[in-house]
């Protein structure tokens, strides 16, 4: 039996399924819900290992996931194109809107790969604290070092808070509110005041300084007053 | 020949953007220029307010290739303003980190830059097919040299470890003896690197003029990251001085200053270190530089080529004997991201380091709450840019007439390449003109 995946033909046995034929084959399917441990049971859940059933005939193509669709002769699969990238982002966005936004405390910051994952797919809602190892008590804030973490795109793997200096936001803030209030409160909760936060922010840009203004303004967040 | 012009505009294979201008009418010198286009920078300006945790990150920014060097010369400005102690392992890794600096600049100069004009190719391109080995063995060296820079700061460039008051995450034993082992492997290749340039060597330019050489200088060592300011003149003047030696001046062709010390110019650079501390040189060092006929004072600036791969050799043999020292007595624990206890206090400070290109100034000023209200950087390129003009001022007479305006072209050409200029780094001056 012969299936074509991304314009290559490759050999199958009856009843396997896509993502596995994909990964022997060294294809690249993210997945999240899929794990050694469930890997029988085929949860199907997380919705991120969507690929594309290239139609035969007249039919229509359909956006299917790959680890529960099993193989036919003469299956065409794409797992590469536009629509299957923002069908995939758009479910990681779903799944980032329910999910726990605290980063610091969290203890897989610095190996996350749905962090990984929201990054890969461009997603503005991940901070620099789910790249982070410093997690809880190891957190800069936790030890009353001012770290811009909280409120900074994700993407650069962490790299200062890795070499052991704070974060200083040259990856630029988020424009996910959300994320960017929670990361303001969480700088409230450890005692830094608002003209600290502005002041750290102002090495990269004036411009980032004018959204975290705005945003304190807001939802009034962090004491006006500098603290002695 | 009756009449020459040569308008090189822009010098390649030099940081930034210098021009040449000769103008002769009738065998008779009309005007030499080495002018400098570059926009200023303004890093002084804006480090103003600053507190003193961010200024070795930014102003590592004004150079690329030396941010280790502006940054340890930065930290040592804060360092002497604020009072902070650094312990003698932390002083040793800086110094490791600098020679992998070191090694990086040098290597990316001598092999990649100045190589080319040696055997006769406009770029170190087509070196890939008339001479594959001895280029991919410059091109381990440089790896090698990145590979010093990464484990001690962090990454290649821009390093992100040096805080003030020592490192905030220091390599790991491992790391370091992995080092040592690559760098000890190194010197078979180094050897071939030296005799395959000595081979090219007869190339370079037969030219001299005498000139003022500075440079720190340090009882103990190969002057790089202590020591006081001496002169091949014969002056010692301690590194809080500095403007005594420096005497910055403007000139209406350059938007880089220029500087004076006991003649019209002097220089600064490989050179001036070997000329200064020649003595202190590490033994296989002092080998290749006999090997090039290379001893003090030389007052051939070609020759400051010859005294960077000198120093790349000083730079190896230097680092393993770092390494063993750092590693007998054991890598002092430091908590996970550690940021040294510091009272900001008011005060200036000064700080001085040999970088690739030669001696770096910064000069700060902190108020009680430790921000910057003053600041001063004096980058090695400006340093130059005097000599290099005199030097054309000798040379361009002494080639009238025996050679071919390609040729007295590329000849200035390769003495602007000589000094290695980092031309935007040295740019600080802007010229207005209002019109009335």
């Amino acid at each position: 039996m012969k299936i074509t995946i991304d314009g290559k033909e490759f050999s199958c046995k009856p009843g396997q399924k896509v993502y596995d034929v994909a990964e022997e084959n060294d294809i690249y399917i993210p997945t999240l819900c899929l794990n050694k441990l469930n890997h029988e049971e085929r949860p199907a859940g997380c919705r991120i290992c969507l690929v594309e059933l290239v139609g035969q005939g007249n039919a229509e193509p359909k956006l299917e996931s790959s680890c529960s669709l099993p193989v036919h002769d003469g299956m065409e699969i794409s797992t590469k194109n536009k629509v299957v990238y923002d069908e995939r982002r758009e479910v990681l966005e779903l799944l980032l809107s329910e999910h726990e936004q605290d980063c610091r405390n969290c203890g897989i910051s610095g190996d996350c790969y749905f962090a990984d994952l929201c990054f890969e797919y461009d997603i503005d809602g991940v901070s620099v604290c789910s790249e982070c190892p410093n997690r809880k008590d190891g957190c800069f804030l936790a030890r009353d070092i001012l770290c811009l973490g909280p409120v900074t795109h994700a993407g650069c793997n962490a790299f200062c808070t890795r070499n052991g200096d704070p974060c200083e936001s040259c990856f630029g803030v988020l424009s996910n509110k959300d994320v960017l209030v929670f990361g303001l409160e969480a700088f409230g909760e450890n005692g830094f005041t608002r003209d600290q936060v502005l002041e750290a922010a102002k090495v990269f840009s004036y411009e980032e300084v004018r959204v975290l203004e705005e945003l304190m303004d807001e939802y009034d967040l962090l004491n006006k007053e500098v603290s002695e | 020949m009756t009449n020459l012009n040569v308008n090189v505009e822009h010098v390649t294979r030099v940081e930034g953007h210098g021009n040449i201008l000769v103008d002769a009418k009738e065998g008779k010198l009309e005007r030499v220029m080495w002018e400098i286009p570059e926009a200023p920078r303004y890093f002084e300006a804006f480090v103003k307010g600053k507190p003193y945790t961010q200024l070795a990150q930014i102003t590592a920014r004004i150079c690329g290739i030396c941010s280790i060097g502006h940054a340890l010369t930065s930290l040592k400005a804060t360092e002497d303003a604020l009072d902070i102690e650094v312990s003698e392992q932390d002083v040793k890794l800086r110094e490791l980190a600098l020679h992998g600096e070191n090694m990086q600049s040098h290597v990316l100069h001598v092999g990649y830059l100045a190589l080319p004009d040696l055997v006769g190719e406009g770029s170190v391109i087509p070196l890939a097919t008339s001479h594959p080995e001895e280029l991919k063995k410059v091109i381990s060296l440089h790896k090698l040299a990145n590979e010093l820079s990464r484990v001690t700061c962090g990454r290649t460039t821009h390093p992100r470890r040096l805080i003030p008051g020592g490192f905030s995450k220091l390599p790991s034993p491992l790391e370091l003896e992995n080092m040592k082992t690559k760098l000890e492997g190194s010197v078979p290749v180094l050897h071939e690197v030296a005799s395959f340039v000595k081979g090219l060597s007869s190339a370079l330019p037969d030219f001299e003029r005498e000139t003022e050489f500075i440079s720190l200088t340090h009882d103990d060592e190969y002057a790089f990251y202590d020591g006081k300011i001496a002169s091949t003149d014969g002056d010692i003047t301690p590194v809080d001085d500095y403007l005594s030696v420096t005497n910055e001046y403007v000139v209406p062709q350059s938007t880089a200053k220029y500087t004076k010390n006991n003649r019209e110019s002097y220089m600064v650079g490989a050179l001036a270190r070997l000329n200064n501390n020649y003595d202190l040189l590490s033994p296989l060092a002092k080998e290749v530089a006999e090997d090039f006929g290379l001893s003090p004072v030389c007052h051939n600036p070609y020759m400051n080529t010859i005294a960077q791969l000198v120093e790349v050799v000083h730079s190896v043999e230097d680092s393993i004997n770092l390494i063993d020292d750092i590693l007998d007595k054991g890598i002092e624990e430091q908590g996970l991201n550690h940021q040294p206890d510091i009272e900001p206090k008011a005060g200036t400070g000064v700080g001085a380091v040999e970088v690739p290109r030669g001696i770096l100034f910064h000069e700060y000023t902190y108020d009680d709450e430790g921000r910057c209200t003053k600041a001063n950087c004096i980058i090695p390129t400006n340093q130059n840019h005097g000599n290099i003009q005199h030097d054309m001022e000798k040379m361009v007479p002494e080639l009238i007439g025996n050679k071919d305006e390609k040729k007295i072209e590329l000849t200035l050409e390769m003495l602007v390449r000589a000094y290695d200029p980092c031309i935007s780094c040295s740019t600080h001056y802007v010229d207005v003109n209002f019109i009335e």
